[in-house]
């Protein structure tokens, strides 16, 4: 029965795998997700969530299913614990300790700052979403989040042709491209081809490889000569060697470690490796100990070649030597995986929320530069701030009542000011920004909260399953226009 | 706290509750849509889906529960839509939209049509019948991470035939018949192959050598003196597959023989193919068989067996198959579906003992399963995000702002703008679509003395130009009527060539669809310089060749990134390439990839005036 219910979930979750594999699958199995406030944003989390296959949930809600609930809310089914999240920091603080995330919705600022300081202490990401009106607001809290498979677009081939390793040599060696039947001397993969050319090339240029835009130019010439000619003198149709000649900046690109790798390896969790260290640091550590030793100063092999025009088996022998992997043969699981991804490890530090809220550390920079557009996403951060001061003073949100929608937009006003002067931000909030926020009423519209729980679930489940780069570190969504940005704060 | 509706506009929060919305689709993006519909105050909606549950859509489709798997999407959505919202009036069709019963009338009945299709043939014939009934479409799709919506407004926006889309991916007969290169031929291959024993037969999916490829130039008659594999075919050849395959009871171990031995020996008499390539090596049950063979490793799915192994799948899928083919009872056919596992194991099998004939490297049922059935990667995230988009541009087209709705693309990860969204501004219709444009017209070029009515009615009208049922006057002063769509009366015609009727080059052909009310005037352009396996051109259209434009190459990448790591190495010449584009092109519902330049076209609809409210709703 392992074996059927293995089958089963291939089964169901084949759509998904194929984004990010079976181990991918697994971190999201052995997840345990606290959700805090099950309201329309939270349920549509909970579903993003529950439906890829979190293997488990604690749902932290202290609120009572009212009417108004019903209407944008589909499954409180099983309803919360019944405790609020602000009895549980009070009694039991290390409640929270025990999850892989924290997301908490709709949540006053008072509670969110106390538990993002609980979290920030014990390392337990935090995921703060909200839906105001057609805002959504979603922040990532974080003290260190590591990336093994950063998925990045358009990388440059790993090719080493500069510094070939010995196996790779080898190989070029069993190639004769001057004394070869046609049909394989058109087959020979383009990297051969490179690299053959590159040889002689060196050899008759004092060892220097062609670097200026005219070196590699007269390179491209030198490769075209070497397509073969038929009796009439005329040039056959090689493609490979078009292929070849077509590659010759990406195959040229010095072999180097990435910048971000390179601070990766002198940050001091790689460098003070103890008992406690988490294992990407101490894999991190084997990576750099590699690159000094027999790596003779590079990162190990990535071991993939991109497609290109070869008869199979000597594309298939290309593979074979490019696939060797002197790093941790013993262990072929994660190792292997870090060796494969070590250009592309990323490490992904947040600011804490006191950083963020503290006059002293705000980033003022940031939302000075963004306001210069008065109209820029930072204003919906600036708000939700302001609504916040307003709850803080008035135990609700402005708007609520119809009644009071005029008494507080002027109120709202002084909540704006008050923050940009507590803060001394020199900019502007127009108008029509504090009417259209009282006009909200804190409502949570449900197709803004579909869009937010969507957004906030898949950053979610990038935190989980330590694959995709998360955002670092506010995200806000603008539904009257469609746009979203993300800020730095 | 309060709800959305009690802060829409007095007329917006009744319209909501009055008027008809249609949903086309109960898939990833319809389940999200229907309940963002009903939990924002809609109350009449009607959805269609002529598909059924599957294993696979229950991590997203969260409507849907294992209990439900084999019944229609549209009615379990309605049933469980409904619990959570039983106020709301839903009507559920377990059908085919492109059925002549949704006509022009019936898409009137609403004020809004909303496509979660996952099809562009269903996409192209809605669009038609919204332009033909005026109604606004809400156009949408996702792959992975990535996704799209668009508003079409008949007269004001482009419509979802505007911008020329690649067409499918198709390989030439002889490439897939021959000379695969690609392990996608060989699973093209496998998949015909299905259908030829246990299918309905196809004569555009032979899987016999192609005797006429004219690379071979190859006279049967000469090497049959050479070829002792032609001598043991020579029987076979005159009759069909399936009925040669019923003749020997469905034996496993002579299919095997005929296909991967006989049929191999066979091609390789025809040397010219080999000259510049690598000759394939045919295969032997009797030397195959009991051969030792080491498990893999890791998941079941994502071995890739040895041959024996493939051989033993090929015997097993075979059997099973041919007894759901028996208790289906005579004449019966089998569908082949890439989440049937018999049907799946057979094409695994049937397309790895291929290419490890043809020299290239195998591939895990996994990888031939996506190639095979097109697959798009699906997650719930990336559907609750774009049917949320839906509903709001449908809130902007009800308080009558069509003019600030936009063509939204999610990103998979922010920009370096900065942006996971990229709202850009509506274009107009394009003046010469071949679709929404007040006389629309079209140059095909073909050769008539080739061509017969049938693959101009099938290939042409139907395939390329996306009508349902076509009807075909000659502009020829006579009106003459080359094909109706009344059955009986044309049938006569097809096998007729277009020459036939003194259509020539310069000759005009009126095409009318009447369920789309939809006209299209042809011209025939006649030529007897195509290449070979192309039937017509359609002037001033990219070449099917044609890679996607560059500035698109991104998308594409990233679609199938998740899957790299997974795949295993392509062999031979770009395979790689070749998948990744067949997927993207099957990948219909993302117009953002088919659009001329994304880059280009943006037009950041958000503050340029400075004022956001100029195109914001007021809800």
């Amino acid at each position: 029965t392992m074996a059927a219910t293995k089958a089963n979930k291939e089964q169901k979750y084949d759509r998904q795998l194929r984004l990010w594999g079976d181990h991918g699958q697994e971190s999201l199995e052995n997840a345990h997700v606290c959700l805090i406030n099950a309201t329309a944003t939270g349920t549509e989390i909970l579903k993003n969530l529950v439906l890829p296959g979190i293997g488990a949930f604690t749902i932290v809600d202290g609120h009572i299913v009212s009417g108004e609930d019903v209407g944008n809310n589909f499954f409180l089914s099983k309803n919360s614990i019944g405790k609020s999240p602000d009895k549980l920091l009070d009694n039991d603080p290390e409640f929270f300790h025990r999850f892989t995330i924290v997301i908490g919705v709709q949540l006053p600022e008072s509670t969110c700052l106390r538990l993002g300081s609980v979290l920030w202490s014990a390392s337990v990401p935090f995921l703060v979403c909200k839906t105001y009106g057609l805002i959504g607001y979603i922040r990532l809290v974080v003290q260190e989040h590591t990336v093994i498979e950063s998925h990045p677009d358009n990388a440059l081939e790993d090719l080493r042709l500069d510094q070939p390793f010995s196996e790779f040599t080898n190989h070029i060696q069993s190639y004769d491209l001057e004394n070869m039947e046609k049909k394989d001397h058109s087959h020979t993969p383009w990297i051969i081809v490179v690299a053959k050319y590159l040889d002689k090339w060196l050899s008759e240029h004092n060892c220097q490889a062609p670097k200026t835009y005219r070196e590699k130019e007269a390179f491209k010439l030198f490769i075209r000569e070497g397509i073969l000619k038929n009796e009439n003198g005329v040039p056959e149709d090689e493609e490979n060697f078009e292929e070849a000649i077509k590659n010759v900046n990406t195959a040229l690109n010095p072999t180097k470690i990435p910048s971000a790798v390179e601070d990766l390896f002198n940050s001091q969790q790689c460098s003070n490796i103890t008992s406690q260290t988490p294992s990407f640091w101490v894999m991190l550590r084997a990576v750099k100990e590699f690159v000094h030793n027999e790596g003779n100063g590079n990162l190990p092999v990535r071991g993939t070649i991109p497609d290109m025009i070869a008869d199979s088996q000597k594309f298939i022998n290309l593979q074979n030597v490019s696939a060797v992997t002197y790093f941790c043969p013993k262990c072929s699981g994660l190792c292997w995986c870090v060796g494969k991804n070590a250009s592309f490890l990323r490490v992904v530090r947040c600011r804490s929320l006191a950083e963020e809220y503290n006059v002293d550390s705000v980033n003022k920079d940031e939302i000075a530069s963004c306001m210069d557009n008065p109209d820029s996403e930072m204003v919906f951060y600036l708000m939700l701030r302001a609504v916040d001061r307003f709850y803080q003073q008035h135990s609700r949100y402005p708007g609520v009542y119809n009644y009071q929608v005029e008494e507080d937009i002027s109120r709202l006003k002084l909540c704006v000011n008050s923050l940009l002067q507590e803060y001394s931000l020199n900019v502007n909030i127009k108008d029509d920004y504090i009417h259209e926020f009282c006009r909200y009423g804190a409502a949570e519209p449900h197709t803004v909260a579909a869009f937010l729980g969507g957004s906030a679930a898949q950053e979610a489940i990038k935190i989980i399953s330590h694959q995709f780069v998360p955002f670092n570190n506010t995200f806000i969504y603008n539904a009257m226009s469609q746009t979203s940005a993300t800020l730095h704060l | 706290m309060v709800q959305l509706v009690g802060s829409l506009r007095k007329e917006l929060a009744d319209s909501l509750s009055t008027c008809k919305v249609l949903v086309v689709g109960a898939g990833g993006i319809g389940c999200e849509l229907l309940k963002n519909l009903v939990l924002t105050g809609f109350k009449n909606i009607e959805v269609i889906d002529l598909d059924t549950i599957d294993v696979s859509n229950l991590n997203r489709q969260f409507l849907f529960q294992k209990k439900h798997v084999g019944k229609s999407k549209a009615q379990v959505a309605k049933e469980s839509a409904l619990q959570f919202c039983p106020t709301a009036n839903i009507t559920a069709y377990h059908d085919s939209i492109m059925n002549p019963d949704y006509n022009v009338e019936f898409f009137r009945k609403f004020m809004l049509v909303m496509n979660a299709l996952d099809n562009r043939a269903a996409r192209n014939h809605v669009n038609r019948m919204c332009l033909a009934a005026d109604i606004p479409l809400i156009e949408s799709g996702t792959a992975g991470y990535l996704g799209q919506v668009t508003v079409i407004k008949k007269g004001l926006t482009e419509c979802y035939e505007c911008q020329p889309k690649p067409t499918q991916k198709t390989f030439p007969g002889c490439t897939i018949r021959n000379t695969p290169s690609e392990p996608i031929h060989c699973i093209v291959w496998a998949k015909y192959l299905f259908n030829q024993l246990f299918g309905e037969e196809d004569a555009d999916q032979e899987v016999s050598p192609d005797t006429a490829d004219p690379e071979a130039a190859w006279k049967p008659e000469e090497a049959a003196a050479r070829a002792t594999a032609s001598e043991k075919d020579g029987d076979i050849k005159r009759v069909s597959t399936k009925d040669w395959a019923r003749s020997t009871g469905y034996d496993p171990v002579k299919l095997f023989n005929k296909l991967f031995k006989d049929d191999i020996m066979y091609l390789l008499t025809m040397d010219k193919l080999w000259k510049k390539r690598k000759a394939p090596t045919p295969l032997d049950w009797q030397q195959l068989e009991n051969r030792e063979e080491s498990p893999g490793s890791g998941l079941k799915d994502q071995q890739v067996l040895g041959v024996w192994g493939y051989c033993q799948l090929f015997q097993h899928s075979v059997e099973t198959l041919r007894t759901q083919l028996q208790e289906k009872g005579d004449g019966a056919e089998l569908v082949w579906d890439k989440d049937d596992p018999p049907a799946m194991d057979f094409v695994t099998a049937a397309a790895n003992l291929r290419m490890h004939i043809f020299s290239m490297n195998m591939k895990s049922r996994f990888d031939v399963k996506s190639m095979a059935g097109n697959i798009i990667p699906a997650i719930a995230t990336t559907n609750a995000v774009i049917a949320g988009l839906i509903v709001l541009e449908g809130l902007k087209i009800l308080s009558g702002e069509v003019e600030s709705c936009r063509t939204i693309f999610l990103n998979k990860c922010p920009n370096l703008r900065k942006k996971l969204l990229v709202p850009c501004v509506l274009d107009p219709p394009s003046a010469n679509c071949y679709v929404c444009a007040s006389k629309p017209e079209v140059t095909v070029k073909l050769n008539v003395h080739k061509t017969m009515v049938l693959s101009l009615q099938d290939r042409i009208l139907k395939e390329r130009f996306g009508m349902v049922a076509p009807d075909v006057q000659i502009e020829d002063g006579k009106g003459t009527i080359l094909i109706s769509s009344e059955e009986g009366e044309t049938e006569a015609n097809n096998s007729k060539f277009l020459a036939d009727f003194g259509i020539r080059n310069g000759s005009r052909l009126q095409v009318d669809d009447f369920l789309q009310d939809y006209t299209l005037l042809v011209n025939v352009l006649h030529t007897e310089e195509l290449e070979r396996d192309v039937e017509f051109e359609v002037v001033g259209e990219a070449p099917d060749k044609a890679p996607p434009p560059q500035s698109n190459q991104e998308d594409v990448n990233s679609i199938t990134n998740g899957n790299k790591d997974s795949a295993q190495p392509s062999t031979s010449s770009k395979g790689q390439h070749v998948e990744k584009e067949s997927c993207f092109l099957s990948f219909v519902s993302v117009m953002s990839r088919e659009k001329k330049s994304q880059k280009k076209k943006i037009k950041y609809s958000n503050n340029i005036n400075g004022d956001p409210y100029r195109s914001c709703i007021r809800l």
